[in-house]
């Protein structure tokens, strides 16, 4: 006890107060009133993080006491699989779980056999060019209006070079460029940060593609070299496929997920 | 001169209540509106402003925290290494190092996404980009939740540690635990220090403070230190190990003669041995504790030897004699505790003294300082013995003598006491003449000597006036007896009249007490309505009678008066002015019931009403002249009883403001003129 702990060093000479624990029983018991007129009180951002907070404490509560009582109950003793084939109306809801968790195994390796190309997305939403492009006027009375700036986040080789300003056709703002992608490996359910390597096909066209733009399904080509992902035939990878799942636009980040 | 106390430490949230701090913050103090229909550029500004705001807010929470906490390179070595002994220094620094980086990583996160937000083209694309700004910053903060939580608790410890000033002038207590550390620091200071039987009651560094020689001095009461070697010690015991390696104090080492704390003398010896290093160049003290259980003169040889041994080796670690640092006391029975203290004290002073003298920087202290030595006069052979005036000499040589001053009490005493004597102030007056004291002083009143105005015959005047008064009071006497002499005696019927008169008083007084004794304070009726019935006509004619009174007339009028067997209402609505016809026969006598009704001025009335009253004349007893007067006296009447604000309407006594706004007030250029008057 350090030396100004007053109010503990009195408790150790004095004891407490007589009616100590009654104060606290009660104290503890009106908690919940309290609680309530709070909860009744409370308005607009206070109101929702209290009902929010409120609520994951009771979803928390009741699990506990599910798993108490899934405790508590009597069950018979688990024999296993029954031992001769039964009829479907006999067949308990756990088995029949089994059963399709089965049944789905074998659908997914069919469906991995099925196409190469099978993709996380496989739909996108196509993207109109007046949301991909914003038209700039340019001209010295700023009447024509050939010119286009790429909306969208856009992945830029290291050796870019910009044409000159005054021919330039598709601007990509150097404010949206993006150069590393978070990429989730999804067999090791870890994500990593890794440097994008090419825009490899853009959904909504080949001009994209060329262009980089980088769009929700687009696939990647990301530098995996940090992973130590190794060939059959023992060569370190080092550029492997990803696929956006994000709106980079709008979260100001690529995620994306590796394809194997 | 940095003063070490860490209470003004601000508080460091856990990672959940800062999140909400922040993000509340920025709801409360940035805009909440926005629209779809507004310029992009101020839709933007709006987010940016959101996402710079939270920003800021980190920033500035952080760098608080940050500054609050001290850098453990710029304290004192002490704290630095009671820091490092109680939180791990590492882990200090990695917390604080973590939530620097922290702070790194949220700046730069927001410039990015500020700009970001400059490319936003859409209400919902700025949202997106804010919301994913905060998103992270939150993150990012959420994983700090640890070193947060570290944080707080160290802030808890630290702004609970005594404020010692390491550089200022202190007493070191160490020994072994149970040795009565903590019962001399009770002793020595006011500190109140837990002093338990047990090894380990005092886990902390405690701080005491006291006065000596009208200095400051701090007593520090260290855990107890067990003799083993230091990687070994526990963090209780590296806080003594601490406070004796960098405070520069006067170290009380305290062995318990009488091993009652568990360890011999041997054992304590041991440790002082081990512990050596510690204590070169302090001053050092071996001081035997509980001598009051077992005195030293009790040691064996041995023990004698062991203690022997500390001293020298205390005396050769601080530079002093053997028999300076060895020292006994108790803390129970307050024997050589003082001692102990002075003498620590004073070697501690001469040490720092000595300290500073070595310095460089006394010189600087030295070159400005000038110790003045005055020599002897030359001539030094004649005295010069301070002059003192002869009235004094004289008076010490009778007080020498044994000759006492007569006081006024002594005066009092011979007088007969307190209560009789009374003082003569006039002997104390300071005169110019002395002989003046008891001369008369004259008495001005107003500005007049009161003795000019004194008649020198007035006695003899007065006199005179007594005289002439006695002489008139005399004739008047004499004269008065002759008229007596004239007075015929009364007869024998005047007696038993007189008899009679003086017997009804008697009895009309007597009566009279009884009744209000009767009634108490209640209210009493009045005699008119009296309920007991002596107030007849009949009564009346008997006692007035006996006097020789003729009361037919009287009798008379109180019968008109009365009510009497008819209805009174249809006798008033029967004849016409027959009331007023039997009036005026009675003589004026009947001011009767319809009198008494109220009357109206009306006008309105006189038309359903018979004859009007106004005609009459009016009754002879109401002090009115006649019809006319009457009547003004009832409007009059009338008037002053009419309902006052009948219809609530305003009248000439309420406070009225004709125009609200009076136009040469309210109108009109101010060009020339002032505000009201133009």
């Amino acid at each position: 006890m350090p030396q100004n702990e007053h109010i503990e060093l009195h408790r150790k000479r004095y004891g407490q107060q007589l009616d100590h624990a009654e104060r606290k029983r009660k104290r503890e018991a009106r908690e919940v009133h309290k609680r309530s007129e709070y909860a009744k009180k409370a308005l607009g951002l206070k109101g929702k993080m209290f009902a929010k907070k409120r609520h994951q404490e009771k979803a928390a509560m009741k699990k506990t006491i599910a798993m108490h009582e899934e405790k508590d109950r009597k069950k018979k003793a688990d024999d296993g699989a029954p031992q001769n084939a039964v009829p479907a109306y006999l067949l308990e809801r756990e088995q029949a779980d089994r059963a399709k968790v089965l049944s789905n195994t074998v659908k997914q390796k069919r469906k991995e056999k099925a196409g190469k190309w099978e993709v996380p997305l496989p739909k996108v939403r196509p993207i109109a060019e007046d949301e991909m492009f914003r038209v700039l006027k340019s001209g010295k009375r700023q009447k024509k209006s050939w010119k286009r700036m790429i909306t969208k986040v856009t992945f830029v080789g290291p050796g870019f070079t910009r044409k000159p300003p005054k021919y330039e056709r598709f601007i990509r703002p150097s404010g949206l460029r993006m150069t590393k992608a978070h990429v989730t490996h999804p067999e090791l359910k870890a994500t990593f940060c890794l440097d994008i390597l090419g825009v490899k096909k853009n959904p909504n066209g080949p001009m994209y593609s060329s262009m980089g733009v980088m769009t929700k399904g687009t696939i990647l080509e990301v530098n995996v070299s940090e992973l130590g992902l190794v060939t059959p035939g023992g060569k370190v990878v080092w550029g492997k496929y990803a696929q956006i799942t994000n709106n980079p636009e709008n979260d100001g980040c690529v995620n994306a997920v590796l394809l194997v | 001169m940095p003063t070490y106390n860490f209470k003004s430490i601000q508080v460091v949230p856990p990672a959940k209540d800062f999140i909400d701090i922040v993000l509340s913050k920025t709801q409360r103090q940035t805009p909440t509106v926005v629209h779809n229909g507004w310029q992009i550029t101020r839709i933007r500004s709006f987010y940016m402003r959101k996402v710079k705001h939270t920003q800021t807010t980190w920033h500035d929470k952080l760098t608080q925290i940050l500054d609050d906490f001290p850098k453990v390179e710029d304290i004192h070595p002490f704290y630095g290494d009671l820091l490092n002994v109680l939180y791990d220094r590492d882990h200090y620094k990695l917390a604080l190092g973590q939530l620097n980086t922290a702070r790194n990583l949220i700046d730069k996160l927001a410039q990015d996404y500020i700009r970001l937000v400059k490319y936003g083209d859409s209400l919902y694309r700025c949202k997106e980009l804010k919301r994913a700004a905060l998103g992270r910053m939150c993150t990012l903060m959420k994983k700090q939740d640890a070193s947060l939580k570290y944080l707080e608790q160290v802030r808890q410890h630290m702004s609970r540690l005594p404020s010692i000033d390491p550089a200022g002038r202190s007493l070191l207590l160490c020994g072994y635990p149970n040795v009565g550390k903590s019962s001399l620091m009770n002793r020595l200071t006011r500190a109140d220090v837990e002093v338990q039987p047990y090894a380990f009651t005092t886990k902390a560094l405690y701080v005491g403070h006291l006065d000596y020689k009208y200095l400051r001095w701090q007593v520090l009461d260290t855990p107890g230190i067990l003799d083993r070697p230091l990687e070994e010690r526990n963090t209780i015991e590296m806080q003594s190990v601490t406070a004796l390696a960098h405070l520069r104090a006067s170290v009380l080492y305290l062995v318990d003669v009488s091993e009652q704390c568990g360890y011999t003398l041997a054992q304590q010896a041991a440790l002082f041995h081990s512990i050596k290093p510690l204590f070169t160049g302090k001053p050092v003290i071996v001081v035997a504790n509980k001598v009051d259980a077992r005195p030293l003169d009790n040691l064996g040889p041995e023990e004698q030897a062991l203690m022997q041994g500390m001293a020298s080796e205390a005396a050769r670690a601080s530079g002093a004699d053997p028999a300076d640092c060895l020292m006994s006391m108790s803390a129970l029975s307050e024997t050589g505790i003082a001692e102990v203290k002075t003498a620590a004290c004073e070697r501690l002073l001469a040490h720092r003294v000595e300290a500073k003298v070595a310095g460089k920087r006394i010189t600087d202290v030295l070159n400005r300082m000038h110790v003045a030595l005055p020599k002897p006069r030359a001539g030094a052979a004649k005295p010069r013995p301070p002059v003192i005036p002869p009235g004094v000499a004289e008076a010490r040589a009778r007080r020498d003598a044994g000759e006492k001053r007569r006081t006024e009490r002594d005066a009092q005493e011979e007088a007969g006491g307190a209560g009789v004597y009374s003082a003569d102030m006039r002997k104390q007056y300071d005169l110019k003449d002395p002989a003046w004291r008891y001369d008369i002083m004259p008495e001005i009143f107003e500005g007049h000597n009161i003795a000019d105005f004194v008649d020198p015959d007035i006695d003899a005047k007065l006199a005179e006036l007594e005289r002439e008064e006695e002489e008139l009071a005399a004739a008047h006497d004499a004269e008065m007896a002759a008229l007596a002499e004239g007075v015929e005696e009364l007869g024998s019927d005047e007696e038993a009249d007189l008899a009679a008169i003086r017997k009804k008083k008697k009895e009309l007084v007597t009566a009279h007490r009884i009744r209000k004794a009767a009634a108490g304070n209640r209210p009493v009726m009045p005699a008119k309505h009296g309920s007991r019935g002596d107030k007849t006509v009949g009564r009346m004619r008997e006692s007035l009678g006996a006097l020789g009174i003729d009361t037919s007339a009287a009798e008379a009028r109180l019968r008109s008066e009365s009510r009497g067997r008819k209805r009174a209402r249809s006798a008033a609505r029967g004849g016409e002015g027959g009331d007023s016809e039997m009036a005026d026969a009675d003589g004026g006598a009947a001011g009767g019931a319809p009198a008494k009704k109220r009357v109206h001025s009306s006008k309105s009335r006189s038309m359903s009403r018979g004859r009007a009253l106004s005609t009459a004349p009016p009754t002879p007893s109401s002090g009115l002249k006649d019809a006319a007067q009457r009547n003004k006296a009832v409007k009059m009447a009338d008037r002053g009883q009419r309902l006052r604000n009948k219809a609530a309407r305003a009248g000439e006594g309420d406070r009225v403001i004709q125009t609200k706004m009076p136009k040469h007030l309210f109108s009109g250029k101010r060009g020339m003129g002032k505000t009201d008057r133009r």
